[in-house]
């Protein structure tokens, strides 16, 4: 093995392994398990007009993939777009800022460590493509080659995009906090978009996958209308199609490996934008202007005056029962602090434009994104302890887990119903009830779903993956069941979501019990 | 006749920490007693003696394996929240919340302290200038030096005007001045209150302590005044000459606590029963007794395994 090839091995090894020893990701494997379980249950399937494919290898497995790629190219970039930073919080950066080690071999070295994660993902998609194949072959035997082979050409490949471009948005200012995970959002919809639309060869094979069954279905019925709906089925599909997979041809694994050598080349650009732990580069230019190091004198203050002359009053201690509210109103200011004024604009326009406009379909689109607004607030909850190691300071106050724990919950159910408040005012007028609880599950639903995620993981990342992919099935795509807005009007999609709340809520609650070590 | 007990007390008694990993179990701390009043404690010990484990335990961070812990006779055990009122605690590695500036910190930390709003302000302006940032206290924490996080955290720490103080390195990072100046604040504190200063710069605990406990391989080794622990090193260091070639032999055959070169050769100081040859006695200072009852100990331990 080469030195350069050495230090890109132990440099995703090391980064690999210490991801993978974290309890986040059992539940990113989990998430995995989940995706393959709606399409066991057909909450997601593939059809094309009316048809479905027929069971067998081939079907499931270029099934799995697609759910795989296009679900994990977007939950999954939230979940390890943090590699630089973990490198930064772990203060480890500022020795490789250190070694001989070159800036690309770390970016790619990142971006083969980001793939490793993303893979083991695909992984659990493949192992339980075997299992779906096994329990509903309708045509053949399991046959390895045809089911794991869009894996393999698709999947891999698809992961190694969405890990470089993870490295990308993380060495790029601009892109590397949340207006980054936002600007991604937008353009993984509008790509994935376009890909349906035109049947590219995308990175993500739903343009592929749609031409290669495309092609298949019009020679066996020529009224086929190019129709390719993936997501939650409207209605059953009435006929079966056989789909023995797509011909492997060189032409065709070239196209697909192409977007290895993008992916490489990504990681690779992403160097000329490292800052290499140069602290003076780490920041946005606004942060380093607001955080430029101080003058020495400014430093060390004053001149040190001696200890008599200062009094510190001793304080006449309180019972707790009226601090409650102060506490809140904290935590709301901490979760707010350092959002800029458009955040805020935005959030108004929302907010506004929820209230009044008229059509019904857009008024719900409106406040679905209200509530996609403050993803990267609510995020925080139940983390910031631990991104900010703050927790041993938190967590040695008295009454950590009875106070400041729904203190934080408080403030996150405040900011759900400020943000979608224009939907509310609406419902309330219209004298909607059923809308109106419908909203108020939704609203304590979000910031519970948000705690519970934030303590568990002691991480944001997962809550921005979940809540996103979630909002993107529920309220755009309006899968029953999964739309938290209260659009759906489903019978028992209110008490669900309060029954949920409570759950996660002791989840909460159990899981910050278990960090404090004392009860 | 019935009189109150007023005085402040912490009391550990059998306490043990054992923590799992891959080849088994490994004990942070076994079988440790110590009763506290007081004053300014100084915890000695090497590199994972189990300083921090024991104020983690007291901190109510985590939670003993075996024995118990006690704050003026609640048992922390069951009722953590009777020493969390009190508390003040100074971890060695600890962060801050980038966005807000140092009153917002401190201000946040007083809501969850409970502290009311009035006496909070109060409070915060007066800890302010006490560890000397009132004239960066509307900077953002994120451009903060590392000797500047340390202050705020000091003065976090002594927001809720703490009965128990623990404070685990609190001088790292911090300019000789400041040091002096929070040495001072330690002693000034310790009057009525049980400070507890775990730290590798022996002259602050020279400077502060009133007793001294000195922790070993998740052990107490010794629990006594500085003056104590002195006593026993007295008559025990020697300052030698030696050419600067014989230095490496020297070191191989006493314990030597430090080392100075001169013109006429290393001036080396050392701990041992007799004197070498040429070898004049001098005044034990805590590092010569520290290092000579960890000594001590370990030739114990040796004895004892053989």
């Amino acid at each position: 093995m080469t030195k350069r090839a050495r230090v890109l091995y132990h440099l995703a090894r090391a980064d690999f392994l210490e991801r993978v020893r974290r309890y986040s990701f059992l539940l990113t494997l989990a998430f995995a398990a989940g995706l393959a379980y709606l399409i066991y249950t057909e909450t997601i399937s593939l059809q094309l007009d009316e048809y479905r494919g027929v069971y067998n290898s081939a079907w499931v497995g270029s099934l799995l993939t697609l759910v795989g790629t296009t679900y994990i190219s977007l939950a999954g970039f939230y979940m390890v777009k943090n590699t630089i930073q973990r490198d930064q919080q772990t203060r480890v950066g500022l020795v490789l800022a250190t070694t001989p080690m070159s800036k690309s071999l770390y970016t790619v070295g990142k971006a083969l460590s980001n793939f490793a994660v993303l893979s083991a993902m695909v992984s659990v998609l493949a192992a339980a493509a075997v299992m779906l194949e096994l329990v509903r072959a309708e045509a053949g035997g399991l046959e390895p080659g045809k089911l794991l082979a869009p894996f393999v050409w698709v999947g891999l490949p698809a992961m190694a995009m969405t890990a470089a471009v993870a490295v990308l948005f993380e060495t790029l200012p601009v892109l590397r906090g949340g207006a980054g995970n936002v600007i991604y959002f937008f353009a993984w919809t509008t790509y994935v978009g376009v890909s349906g639309l035109t049947g590219v060869n995308d990175y993500i094979g739903l343009g592929f996958f749609m031409r290669q069954m495309g092609d298949t279905l019009k020679r066996i019925d020529p009224s086929y209308r190019g129709g390719f709906a993936f997501g939650h089925p409207n209605a059953q599909a009435a006929k079966t199609f056989l789909w023995n997979g797509v011909d492997w041809t060189p032409q065709v694994l070239l196209g697909r490996l192409q977007w290895v050598a993008i992916a490489i080349g990504i990681a690779w650009l992403s160097a000329v934008f490292f800052h290499r732990f140069d602290p003076a580069r780490e920041g946005s230019r606004r942060k380093r202007l607001k955080n430029v190091a101080p003058e020495p004198a400014q430093e060390r203050g004053a001149p040190a005056a001696p200890i008599t002359e200062i009094h510190l009053t001793p304080l006449v201690r309180t019972a707790h029962g009226g601090q409650f509210a102060r506490l809140v109103a904290a935590e709301l200011r901490l979760m707010l602090k350092g959002q800029r004024w458009w955040w805020y604009l935005v959030a108004a326009g929302l907010f506004v434009a929820s209230l009044v406009v008229r059509d019904v379909q857009a008024r719900q689109a409106l406040a679905a994104f209200a509530w996609l607004w403050p993803v990267l607030i609510w995020s925080q909850m139940g983390a910031r302890e631990a991104r900010h190691d703050t927790q041993k300071l938190v967590f040695s106050c008295a009454h950590a887990l009875g106070r400041q724990l729904p203190a934080v919950w408080a403030a996150g159910v405040a900011v759900a119903i400020s943000t979608g408040g224009g939907l509310e005012i609406h419902l309330l007028i219209a004298g909607d009830w059923p809308g109106f609880f419908g909203w108020l599950a939704g609203a304590l639903f979000i910031p519970t779903f948000a705690l519970a995620l934030g303590v568990w993981s002691g991480s944001s990342r997962l809550f921005e993956a979940l809540f996103t992919l979630w909002w993107y099935v529920g309220p755009m795509n309006h899968a029953p069941g999964l739309d938290f807005t209260g659009a759906a009007r489903t019978l028992f999609s209110t008490p669900l979501y309060l029954l949920a709340t409570v759950a996660l809520l002791t989840a909460a609650y159990i899981g910050r019990r278990g960090k404090l070590g004392y009860a | 006749m019935t009189f109150e007990v007023s005085e402040l007390q912490l009391t550990i008694d059998k306490a043990g920490k054992v923590y799992h990993s891959r080849r088994g179990k490994v004990w942070a701390l076994r079988n440790f007693s110590l009763e506290v009043r007081p004053g300014v404690l100084g915890l000695l010990g090497p590199n994972g003696a189990g300083k921090t484990t024991l104020m983690n335990i007291i901190a109510t961070i985590t939670r003993a394996t075996e024995g118990a812990v006690t704050w003026n006779g609640a048992d922390l055990q069951r009722d953590p929240d009777a020493v969390r009122a009190v508390l003040g605690y100074l971890p060695q590695d600890f962060g801050v919340y980038p966005n807000l500036n140092a009153v917002e910190f401190l201000e946040y930390f007083a809501a969850v302290k409970g502290l009311d709003a009035a006496s909070a302000r109060r409070r915060i302006d007066e800890l302010l200038q006490l560890v000397n940032l009132t004239d960066v206290r509307k900077r953002p924490l994120g451009g903060f030096s590392g000797g500047m996080r340390q202050r705020i955290g000091i003065a976090q720490a002594l927001l809720n005007d703490p009965q128990l103080l623990i404070v685990d390195e609190p001088t790292a990072g911090l300019d000789p001045e400041e040091r002096v100046r929070f040495r001072n604040l330690l002693s000034d504190l310790s009057g009525d209150r049980i400070v507890i200063l775990s730290t590798h710069i022996v002259s602050d605990v020279e400077a502060t302590a009133t007793e001294i406990a000195l922790i070993s391989g998740g052990t107490l080794v010794a629990h006594a005044p500085p003056e104590d622990l002195l006593r026993a090193a007295e008559g025990r260091v020697w300052e030698w000459v030696v050419p600067s070639a014989e230095l490496s032999a020297a070191k191989q055959l006493y314990l030597i606590s430090g080392t100075v070169r001169r013109a006429d050769g290393v001036h080396v100081r050392l701990l041992a029963e007799s004197a070498p040859a040429g070898a004049v006695p001098v005044a034990a200072t805590l590092e010569d007794a520290y290092l000579h009852c960890l000594s001590t100990h370990r030739a114990h331990l040796a004895e004892a395994r053989a």
